[in-house]
């Protein structure tokens, strides 16, 4: 009964949302606000409408009510407690509902929030927010129905992945999708802008902290996403160039171009047009990344169920979001000319204009690379796959520039650098970068990647280490107080610049992190009885015992290793292979033990009758990689919940 | 309409309309057109010692191909069964087996094969013909071909469990033997 309850208020949703399309633009040309104020109480309607289907499933979950074709498919009766709410986002149609109940919950907050500063753009941005609601709702209701019932009744559920029977599932997809969807909200302000002819760089200030929001968030689901495969999918990496993760990777890297060009735009009144763009491209990303990964167009670990129906009209959705976005954008740039040109190319306009065209290429790359087997296979028929080496070989050279622009941008002057600034500014990283250079070839890193990264993250390191250390010195020679206190009163002063040097502090954690257990990744699989021992650099790792284990829903061969550095015992791992018997897959447990922030990584891919096959690696500094994505975090969250009163730029 | 207009619309309406056409294409289903076709010849350098391999010279004999690479991590779940599979039938001289080379760099195919061993040739795909030749879209995949240098079975994936003893009992077995062999 409660099923069809939130069946109900779902599809009232879909209604509410088309009235809440239309009636705002109606009231605007008919110069009636109440008609306008309707479309406010129609989105937060929906906020509560969604919210009650979301409770439906959730409670059909819980009480294991089997007569629900969701419920049937995504769980079952021994499914842990926590894995059910979960399973809701477990599958295709509750991910919707995921993703729909979050766009209200956004919608809703954006208009309470900016209802009375921006009345002149609110009916746009009403009716565009409605748009992009009212399309995933019909989706909803007519193509992939969460709230279906089944007859005659199963006896029990055919159980949810095993694969995302993980405490990483019931975080990481909430987190993408209060990415994704979060760029929804400056799409929405700009087209809304773009509609009302308010130009100017209002839109870019009211968003700048939903933007920061949104992809922060994208940035911990992605993350996420990495250790989650980490460990789960037991290859030891974190990162595979798989479609789906450059799904999430593409808007990510067009969104932080944004980030930083609208800060240009702000400051110089540059970039107009191509602020407009870059948010356009980034939110349609985040659109076609949902289309890629549940149309079934691309082979991929994380594919739903293919269905050309659903398939198509994604992407009518994604065609008709895009021709009105860039559409809109070809109609009204002629109103958007910048009448400031560029000073000098050694100026901190230019590096942003490079920084944006790094990132763009980083896109475009990564793109190219995930469609090319699509193209390959449209224009000839035959089947290809573009491995790591593509990326690794295209990708990397581009994430370099980008670092070393990361060190020039933030302390370059504006207009144009003089000789002074850049001296003062970039002599000692120089040096600095060289003599780690050269530190990094004496201690025998002699990979080209190895000592392009120790040179170009120690020269970043410098150039935020003596901006701090001259900030610091400023403040407390002029306020007479020590060097700390100058630290924490020059960082709240311009606390938006300073939390991006603290993200940009947290990336370069993560790059040392990306490196060492990229490049110094030692690993072995071999086959191995009950006695044997492997010896993995320092360690010594011995196989004592096999045996059978079981959990609530699963059993398992669990096998039991002695790890020691010489005749220390450090600890006993035991990686397992699981048998979900429900689902009848198997998935293979992964062991970990955390030394100097790596990781020694044991899995067991194969349990065979005389031996099993055990795979080991030793990740160096792998920690760093999450630590850093912390640190990032934590500059977002600093810049989002900066004092108002204080300067800003 | 400025230059940038009409580049932006051509590219939109390009990838849109590559969208619609990938709709209708399963991404995991395997073209067969190959089984039943005669194999392509091809030759290449082995990669450990250099020396030009070319499938020439075994006509006659059952060949199975395995596409591999070292950046591959399927691969090496199936490389123990691959070892297993030519301890078996490589007394036999009627059949050979090759490795295959993909996307991959010489020294990183090399320190692989060093890492792991192995008591079979390896040729490098060095324009990515071969692949192509065969319709390779991943890997790893097998290919077997018979005496009579037709392509007669494919496999996609890593060779274990089933798929292993499949490939071994009721394909090589059955084709060494001279036995007709049901196709699947």
């Amino acid at each position: 009964m409660f099923i069809e309850i939130g069946h109900f208020c779902v599809v009232l949703a879909l209604v509410l949302s088309v009235l809440a399309m239309v009636s705002p633009i109606v009231g605007l040309k008919t110069g009636r606000p109440d008609l306008v104020r309707i479309a406010r109480q129609a989105v937060t309607l929906n906020f509560f409408f969604v919210s009650i289907g979301m409770a439906s499933l959730i409670y059909s979950f819980l009480t294991n009510d089997y007569s629900v074709k969701y419920v049937m498919a995504t769980s079952n009766s021994k499914l842990p407690v926590f894995y059910k709410v979960a399973g809701l986002w477990g599958g295709h149609e509750g991910s919707l509902m995921l993703w729909v109940w979050i766009l209200t919950a956004y919608s809703t907050l954006v208009v309470w929030l900016h209802w009375r500063t921006q009345p002149v753009i609110m009916p746009y941005l009403l009716s565009i927010q409605s748009l992009i609601m009212f399309g995933f709702l019909a989706m909803i209701v007519f193509l992939s129905n969460p709230f279906e019932r089944l007859f005659p009744v199963p006896p029990d559920g055919r159980d949810l992945n095993p694969l995302l029977q993980d405490p990483a599932m019931v975080v990481h997809p909430p987190m993408l999708y209060l990415g994704y969807v979060g760029f929804s909200i400056p799409f929405a302000f700009a087209m809304a802008a773009l509609f009302s002819g308010r130009l100017g760089e209002e839109w870019i200030k009211v968003t700048q902290r939903w933007t920061l929001f949104a992809w922060m968030a994208l940035t911990t689901g992605i993350l996420m996403g990495g250790y989650w495969a980490y460990y789960e999918l037991g290859w030891g990496g974190y990162w595979g160039w798989d479609p789906v993760e450059n799904a999430s990777f593409m808007p990510w890297l067009v969104g932080t171009a944004f980030l930083h060009s609208v800060m240009v735009q702000e400051k110089r009144k540059m970039f107009k047009v191509w602020n407009l763009f870059l948010i356009i491209v980034t939110f349609s990303l985040s659109l076609i990344g949902t289309f890629l990964v549940r149309s079934g167009v691309l082979s991929s670990v994380h594919s739903f169920a293919t269905d050309p129906g659903r398939g198509l009209y994604i992407l009518v959705f994604v065609a008709t979001m895009m021709s009105l976005g860039f559409g809109t954008l070809i109609v009204r740039s002629g109103k958007l000319r910048s009448q400031i040109e560029m000073d000098s190319i050694l100026s901190k306009e230019s590096v942003f204009l490079f920084n944006n065209l790094f990132f763009l290429v980083a896109a475009a790359t990564v793109f190219l690379g995930t469609l090319y087997p699509l193209l390959v296979e449209t224009l000839k028929t035959a089947k290809v796959s573009v491995g790591p080496p593509y990326y690794n070989a295209v990708f990397m050279p581009v994430a370099l520039g980008l670092l070393v622009m990361m060190g020039i941008g933030p302390t370059i002057a504006w207009r144009k650098a003089s000789s002074d600034n850049l001296r003062k500014n970039f002599l000692l990283p120089i040096i600095v970068a060289v003599l780690t250079t050269a530190a990094a070839w004496l201690v025998g890193i002699r990979t080209v990647f190895g000592m392009a990264g120790a040179m170009v993250v120690s020269f970043v390191a410098t150039t935020i280490f003596v901006d701090f250390a001259k900030i610091s010195a400023l403040w407390a020679r002029r306020h007479e107080i020590n060097y700390l206190l100058g630290f924490y009163q020059a960082f709240t002063n311009n606390q938006r610049r300073s939390a991006g040097l603290i993200t940009h502090i947290g990336v370069l954690v993560m790059v040392v992190g990306i490196i060492a257990s990229t490049i110094y990744q030692v690993e072995k699989v071999v086959p191995m009885r009950i006695g044997d021992t492997i010896q993995l650099k320092n360690y010594t790792i011995k196989m004592v015992g096999l045996h059978e284990v079981s959990g609530a829903n699963w059993t398992a061969e669990e096998g039991l290793f002695e790890v020691y550095k010489g005749d220390r015992l450090l600890t006993v791992l035991k990686p397992q292979k699981r048998i979900y018997p429900v689902s009848e897959t198997p998935t293979t447990e992964a062991a970990l033990y955390t030394i100097h922030l790596g990781h020694i990584f044991l899995t067991m891919p194969e349990v065979g009758s005389d031996h099993v096959t055990v795979r080991a690696l030793i990740n160096p500094l792998v920690l760093l990689v999450w630590i850093g994505g912390g640190i990032m975090g934590l500059g977002v969250l600093l810049n989002i919940f900066r004092p108002r009163t204080k300067a800003s730029g | 309409m400025k230059i940038w207009h009409i580049i932006l619309v051509i590219s939109i309406a390009g990838l849109l309309a590559l969208f619609y056409k990938g709709l209708w294409g399963d991404p995991r289903a395997i073209p067969t057109v190959l089984i039943g076709t005669q194999a392509a010849t091809f030759s290449g350098p082995e990669v450990r010692t250099g020396e030009m391999l070319s499938t020439n010279r075994f006509h006659g004999k059952v060949i199975l191909i395995n596409f591999w690479a070292s950046w591959c991590l399927e691969c090496r779940t199936e490389h123990e069964n691959l070892m297993a599979l030519n301890r078996r039938f490589s007394p036999n001289p009627n059949f050979v087996m090759l490795g295959i080379n993909y996307q991959d760099r010489l020294e990183d195919a090399q320190k692989y094969l060093q890492e792991y061993g192995s008591t079979f040739d390896h040729v490098r795909d060095l324009k990515g013909t071969i692949s192509i030749d065969y319709g390779v879209y991943g890997v790893p995949e097998t290919f077997v071909i018979d005496q009579q240098g037709i392509i007669r079975y494919k496999y996609v994936g890593p060779l274990v469990d089933t798929g292993y003893t499949h490939l071994t009992d009721d394909i090589l077995q059955p084709l060494l033997e001279g036995r007709s062999i049901s196709r699947s």
